[in-house]
C-alpha cells in the first residue's frame, strides 16, 4: 500500500515574504538576473536594506513564469525578458479588469 | 524502454552545432508553445520539442543520448552495456543493478542533470529535486473554508541503491482557505526527490475555485447581486440575504440606487491569519412584469403624483 505523504499548502501572494536565496531556490533564477528583472521593474523588492532584500512571496510566481519563459523561448536576454514579463502583467491586469466588467454588466 | 529521436525531433542533423539547435528549437517553440500558438495539438508538440531540447543543449545529457545508438522512433532498447556507469547515477549501496524497464527517456535525462545552466557536473554533485505543476479545481464551499485535496503520482525517483525507478506516490495536500481563483500555492519538498543529497522539489497548485451560482471573488472581497423592488429601493427595506457563512439581515437605506454597494463587514473570504474581505450585495431594481388592474391603477397614480424625472440631466 502506497504511504500517504501529508503537507499543507503555503499560498503565494502578499501576505508573506522571502530572502533573496529563497527565491533564487524557489524560481530557478539566478542572483544576477533577479538583479535585472527588480531594475527594470518587474520584480519589486518589499525590503531594500543593502544586499539583504526581502520579496514578496507572490514574487516567486513573477519570477517562475520568467524562468519559464526563459527556458521556453531559450531567450538569452535579461533585460528583454523582463520587458516580456512587464507586458504579460499588463495582459493579466486587462485580463483581470476585462472579467469583472463582465461581471458587472 | 522507447527511443525518441531527438534530433529529428528539432529537425537537425547529428553533428548539428550548439547554435544550430538553439536556433531550430526556438523556431519550433515560437511555432508550438502553447501561449502563442494555435495549432490545435500545440501542447503535446511542444512538449515533445521541449524535451528534446532540454537534452540536447546540455553537453553531457547530449553525449550521453548519443551513446545510446541510432533506433528507430518507438523502438524498444536498451542502452549499451557500461552506459550507465560512464552517465547514469552511481548506485550508492553498491551491488545495484540498472533497470531501464519502467522508466522513459526523459526521466532518464532529468536524472542526469540539475538546474543549473552550463558547466560541467561532477558524480556526486547535489541535484534538486524536480518541481511538478498541478492544477486543482475546487468548489466555492471549499475555498471558503480551506479544504484538503490528495494526488496520486507516478514519479520517477532513486531508490535506496541510486537505481532510477517510477514509483507510486500520495500526496495529500491541506490547502488553507480563502483561496482564490488563479492564486499559485507552494507544498515545500513535494516534488522530485534530490540526489546526492540534493533539495527534493516543490509541488506548485494552481487554483481553479468553480463559479459560483451567486458569489464571485475579487481578492478577499466577495460581490453579489441583489435584487430589490422599486418600492424598497425607495422606501428602505430590511432585507434577508445569504451569505457564504449564513443568512442575515441587511439594512436597505431609503433612495437606493441600481448599482449602489451595499457593504457586509467581514462577511467575505478570510484568511488563517485572520484577515478577511467584506461581502458587497450589488443593489439591483427589478420591476414586476405582470401587474393587475389594481396595481396598475396605483402606479398610474405614483405617475401623475410625482416630478420625478429621471432623464432631467437630458434635457
Amino acid at each position: 500500500m502506497v504511504k500517504i505523504e501529508s503537507s499543507t499548502a503555503v499560498v503565494l501572494d502578499d501576505s508573506g515574504t522571502i530572502t533573496v536565496a529563497e527565491l533564487v531556490e524557489q524560481s530557478g533564477l539566478s542572483e544576477d538576473e533577479l538583479a535585472v528583472l527588480v531594475d527594470c521593474g518587474a520584480l519589486e523588492p518589499r525590503e531594500r536594506e543593502g544586499a539583504s532584500w526581502r520579496f514578496s512571496a507572490h514574487c516567486v510566481v513573477t519570477a517562475r513564469t520568467a524562468r519559464r519563459l526563459r527556458d521556453d523561448f531559450a531567450l538569452d536576454d535579461t533585460h528583454a525578458l523582463a520587458i516580456l514579463l512587464r507586458l504579460m502583467q499588463r495582459i493579466e491586469n486587462l485580463e483581470l479588469e476585462l472579467r469583472r466588467r463582465r461581471w458587472e454588466r | 524502454m522507447r527511443y525518441k529521436d531527438y534530433y529529428a525531433t528539432l529537425g537537425v542533423a547529428r553533428n548539428a552545432s550548439e547554435d544550430d539547435i538553439k536556433k531550430a528549437y526556438r523556431k519550433l517553440a515560437r511555432k508550438y508553445h502553447p501561449d502563442v500558438s494555435k495549432e490545435t495539438d500545440a501542447e503535446e508538440k511542444f512538449k515533445e520539442v521541449s524535451e528534446a531540447y532540454e537534452t540536447l543543449r546540455d553537453k553531457e545529457k547530449r553525449a550521453a543520448y548519443d551513446e545510446l545508438g541510432r533506433h528507430a522512433p518507438g523502438e524498444q532498447f536498451q542502452p549499451p552495456p557500461g552506459w550507465e556507469r560512464s552517465f547514469g547515477e552511481q548506485p550508492s549501496g553498491g551491488g545495484g543493478s540498472f533497470s531501464f524497464d519502467d522508466i522513459d527517456l526523459a526521466d532518464l535525462f532529468a536524472g542526469l542533470g540539475g538546474r543549473a545552466r552550463g558547466g560541467p557536473r561532477r558524480p556526486d554533485m547535489p541535484i534538486p529535486g524536480q518541481d511538478f505543476e498541478a492544477a486543482v479545481r475546487i468548489s466555492f464551499d471549499q475555498a471558503y473554508k480551506g479544504t484538503e485535496v490528495e494526488f496520486d503520482m507516478s514519479v520517477a525517483e532513486p531508490d535506496d541503491n541510486g537505481v532510477l525507478r517510477r514509483v507510486p506516490r500520495k500526496v495529500r495536500v491541506r490547502i488553507p482557505k480563502g483561496v482564490t481563483s488563479g492564486q499559485k500555492l507552494r507544498v515545500p519538498g513535494k516534488g522530485g526527490k534530490g540526489i546526492n543529497g540534493g533539495r527534493d522539489g516543490d509541488l506548485y497548485l494552481d487554483i481553479d475555485v468553480q463559479t459560483h451560482p451567486l458569489y464571485r471573488a475579487e481578492g478577499l472581497d466577495l460581490y453579489m447581486d441583489l435584487p430589490l423592488a422599486p418600492w424598497e429601493a425607495v422606501l428602505g427595506a430590511s432585507v434577508e440575504v445569504p451569505t457564504p457563512a449564513g443568512r442575515v439581515t441587511l439594512k436597505v437605506p431609503p433612495g437606493t440606487q441600481a448599482g449602489r454597494k451595499l457593504r457586509l463587514s467581514g462577511r467575505g473570504l478570510a484568511r488563517p491569519d485572520g484577515t478577511s474581505g467584506h461581502l458587497y450585495a450589488v443593489a439591483q431594481i427589478v420591476v414586476p412584469t405582470v401587474v393587475d388592474e389594481r396595481q396598475r391603477a396605483l402606479y398610474g397614480e405614483l405617475r401623475d403624483q410625482t416630478a420625478f424625472d429621471p432623464r432631467a440631466h437630458m434635457v
